[in-house]
């Protein structure tokens, strides 16, 4: 280890070569080149699906490349699982704590080593006294906040003598003092030589801690540099598609919403709850308002709780002039509100039967009184197979048979089959092909000239642009900025969903 | 109410104790003969099986499995030693022969559990069946009996005038185990396992090769249950050990060992498996007919388990909670802090 100090400071402590990685046709990292040195803290930013994460795991072992390879201090490496990876001194602190809650700090600490516990009780201890942190090792590992849970997960890097930390978006959970002191912490790891992955959504941070930034777009980094040479422009230009021509920032401002006479199908007002707080906006019948955001801004939880799923703190929601805060879901359906979740393996989908009982399992009770109405049913279930274009061989298809962008139209038939006046769609788009997508995006016009109000709760910031007339961004369990007609532009969503627009962006 | 739970769950085998104590003292109340020297040896004694079988199956469940095997497990291997014995095997062949065929039910369990992701429960059911029918191919459905008088002496041999050796061994086992899991660097693998799997790969716990060795131990475990058995009983039947392996679990869950995984001590489990043995002579003190036996097992180990899962749910939603309102705290901080900065 000290031998390899000595060779020459300029031997990378890892050099990651064209690495490549699909998962089945999806085609994640497209040939990664990056070489980090002892000391940096290398800012890794992108949007949702641009790769990171999966960089992140196949450094720690836990997924294996495709193709390229990894050196670690000139030293080529097969890190084919996580205890290789921890053997090659690389310890990835995850983004949501993965503890044993039932242990103690210490136990979760020294677990997994195979020195003599006494001897790892005395280094812990001269460790935690030489980082001057006040963390009780005797205190069960279910009592400690998030901020404790990661100096925990910090703590079992360095005793393993780690030379390569990756940070999983540490700061996603933490107080504005607990991100000081951990950026303190960053900075007197790097005076201690070990290199940091700095994973962040946070486009200020950057510029705060890292002194190189990587930003990674559809698998393939499109910017590397010294973090002096960047501005928050430059990043988001960056973070944005390849042929993307900015558009010319409009001299308006935004006008008012010309519906604003209407009355509104759906509103929010100042609703609070867990992971997110005052929200306040309307949908009018006809109009699609996006909701903009990285992952973990709070989108989910909203409809969630929108939707009877999760408590309300505070707040009202008003669904057609009726207050339908905190009702259970059942009624909140029969009103007129329904919410296509976003992992439709998960919530949406009934794989083991067929595809007409998926589409009118929303229905069942309108279809008859006691037994099912097979003609009703049929219909029903034919109309939507047309509508839709749902690629299948018979109203009797297993839905576990069909492609994900039919399934993902089964869901929306399903949904709408309950003929609601709004619907919330939540990534109604991922993980599907281009020609399905475009069907969906067809449904949701089609809705939208039916009258019934759309909420699109999307990552894709270009879908969110295609499909809006209103938009609005969340950023850390707030909405942040609203934009409508030309504001609605990919550049300012990213902006703002990154919680670095300006509203008087000069021209 | 929140510190109650918290407290509740941190010193479980306390309160097994209590349970047990409180038991017997409540039974006492109504038949004060319960309480003679005498009996409450009797229940120690007799409770020696179902420690043994819940020492084993503890291991599993505390890495977040489950094992309904063991009472198969155990018929098989008493038929087994038993059958050995009489055909005049020496003690130690017929005990190595017992115990590995149990290291062998076990690790067929454990393979299927890690290698062919066979649901645990489905898994051991299967095997349970198995393991029961074989019984009956290998004793042709007759009762193993006429044992040499020695060996079923071995079960009431007693050193200073009233322990009996059997437990004795048992809980030096247990003793000897319970620091093993609190203070061995892989004692807490199992119990790793059971708390966070994806916390114990990151971390290069070899997941697969501890769950296969919690099985094996259990299916260890259980055959020594059945060497006991067939020395204490004197006779092995077809059905012998059928309905322990709920027993065994409920002896766990009582002992408060979570279902869930993670949490628990043999400590616990064999305070847990004393009271599951002495139900039915306490129905008898009681003068309740012992046929409610099984039916009390069953409710309590419902009960407890519905409660305990009743409180990790609120746990781990009082978690969440915290998690996402720290991020509303911090905003505010941010933007008291930093307010000037977005201007």
């Amino acid at each position: 280890m000290s031998s390899s100090n000595n060779d020459g400071a300029r031997i990378p402590a890892i050099s990651i070569k064209g690495i490549c990685k699909s998962f089945a046709s999806n085609v994640v990292l497209r040939g990664v080149d990056l070489e980090v040195y002892e000391g940096d803290v290398v800012a890794l930013i992108g949007g949702n699906g641009a790769g990171k994460s999966t960089l992140m795991k196949i450094i720690m072992g836990i997924h294996q490349p495709d193709g390229g390879e990894i050196e670690i201090f000139g030293k080529r490496v097969n890190l084919s699982s996580p205890s290789a990876a921890l053997a090659n001194g690389i310890y990835l602190v995850p983004q949501e704590p993965m503890l044993f809650p039932n242990m103690t700090v210490e136990e979760n600490i020294v677990l997994g080593f195979r020195e003599k516990r006494s001897a790892l009780h005395l280094r812990l201890t001269a460790l935690v006294e030489n980082l001057g942190w006040d963390l009780k090792l005797d205190r069960k590992a279910d009592s400690l906040s998030i901020a404790e849970q990661q100096l925990v997960e910090i703590l079992r890097g360095l005793l393993r003598d780690s030379k390569i930390l990756i940070l999983d978006e540490p700061t996603s959970a933490l107080t504005f003092h607990e991100i000081e002191s951990l950026f303190r912490i960053v900075t007197d790891l790097q005076s201690n030589g070990i290199s940091i992955f700095y994973i962040t959504h946070r486009l200020t941070e950057v510029f705060d801690i890292a002194n190189r930034v990587v930003i990674l777009r559809d698998g393939q980094i499109t910017m590397e540099g010294p973090v002096g040479q960047f501005d928050q422009e430059m990043l988001i230009q960056g973070l944005l598609p390849p042929n993307y021509q900015r558009a010319a920032k409009k001299e308006k401002l935004c006008k008012d919403f010309s519906c604003a006479d209407l009355r509104p199908v759906f509103e929010v007002q100042n609703l609070c709850g867990y992971g997110f707080t005052d929200i306040s906006f309307k949908v009018f019948p006809g109009e699609i308002l996006g909701l903009a955001g990285v992952v973990g801004a709070g989108r989910t939880e909203f409809a969630v709780a929108v939707f009877g799923k999760d408590i309300i703190k505070s707040g009202s929601v008003i669904l057609d002039g009726e207050d339908i805060t905190g009702r259970k879901s059942s009624v909140i359906i029969e009103k007129g509100l329904t919410y296509v979740p976003e992992d439709r393996h998960l919530n949406g989908i009934y794989s083991i039967i067929d595809v007409e009982a998926n589409v009118t399992s929303g229905v069942l009770e309108q279809l008859n009184k006691y037994f099912i109405d097979k003609k009703k049913a049929n219909a029903l279930t034919d109309k939507y197979i047309e509508n839709f274009r749902i690629k299948v061989t018979g109203r009797d298809q297993l839905v576990s048979s069909l492609s994900g962008g039919n399934q993902q139209k089964v869901v929306l038939a399903k949904a709408l089959a309950a003929n609601p006046k709004i619907v919330i769609l939540d990534e109604p788009t991922r993980g599907i092909d281009a020609g399905a997508r475009g069907d969906v995006y067809r449904i949701i016009h089609e809705l939208k000239e039916e009258g019934v109000a759309v909420l699109l709760i999307s990552s894709d910031i270009e879908e969110i642009v295609e499909l809006s007339d209103r938009v609005a961004t969340m950023y850390q369990g707030r909405v942040n900025h609203t934009f409508q007609g030309d504001c609605i532009t990919v550049d300012h969503l990213m902006a703002a969903a990154f919680g670095v627009y300006q509203e008087e962006v000069t021209a | 109410m929140n510190k109650l739970i918290q407290a509740m769950t941190e010193t479980r085998e306390l309160f097994t104790v209590a349970f047990l104590v409180v038991l017997f003292l409540g039974t006492g109340l109504v038949n004060p003969s319960f309480l003679s020297l005498d009996n409450i040896l009797l229940c120690l004694n007799g409770s020696v099986i179902y420690i043994l079988l819940a020492i084993g199956v503890s291991f599993v469940i505390i890495a977040g499995d489950i094992d309904v095997s063991v009472g198969a497990t155990l018929g098989l291997t008493a038929a087994v030693c038993a059958s050995m014995i009489r055909d005049g095997s020496s003690l130690l062949a017929a005990s190595i022969t017992a115990l590995t065929i149990g290291a062998a039910i076990g690790l067929v369990n454990g393979l299927g559990v890690t290698k062919l992701r066979i649901p645990a429960i489905i898994m051991t059911l299967g095997v349970n069946g198995v393991v029961r029918g074989s019984i009956y191919v290998y004793t042709q459905g007759k009762w193993v009996e006429n044992l040499p008088a020695v060996f079923k002496s071995y079960g009431q041999i007693t050193l200073a005038g009233f322990v009996n050796l059997f437990l004795l061994i048992t809980v030096l086992i247990v003793t000897g185990i319970h620091f093993y899991l609190n203070r061995a660097n892989k004692g807490k693998y199992f119990a790793a396992i059971g708390d966070n799997v994806g916390g114990a790969t990151l971390i290069g716990i070899p997941v697969d090769r501890t769950r296969i060795i919690a099985f094996v131990l259990c299916g260890i475990f259980a055959a020594l249950a059945g060497i006991v058995f067939a020395s204490k009983i004197g006779f092995v039947t077809p059905t012998a050990g059928s309905g322990y392996e709920m027993k065994a679990i409920a002896a766990c869950v009582l002992g408060g060992v979570s279902l869930t995984g993670g949490v628990g001590s043999v400590v616990g489990a064999m305070f847990g498996a004393v009271i599951m043995s002495s139900i039915s002579r306490i129905l008898v003190f009681l003068q309740f007919s012992s046929n409610w036996d099984n039916t009390i097992t069953g409710i309590l180990l419902i009960i407890i388990v519905v409660a305990d899962a009743l409180i990790q749910k609120f746990f781990k939603e009082k978690a969440r909670r915290e998690r996402l309102a720290a991020r509303d705290l911090k905003i505010e901080s941010i933007l008291k802090d930093t307010g000037g900065e977005s201007r």
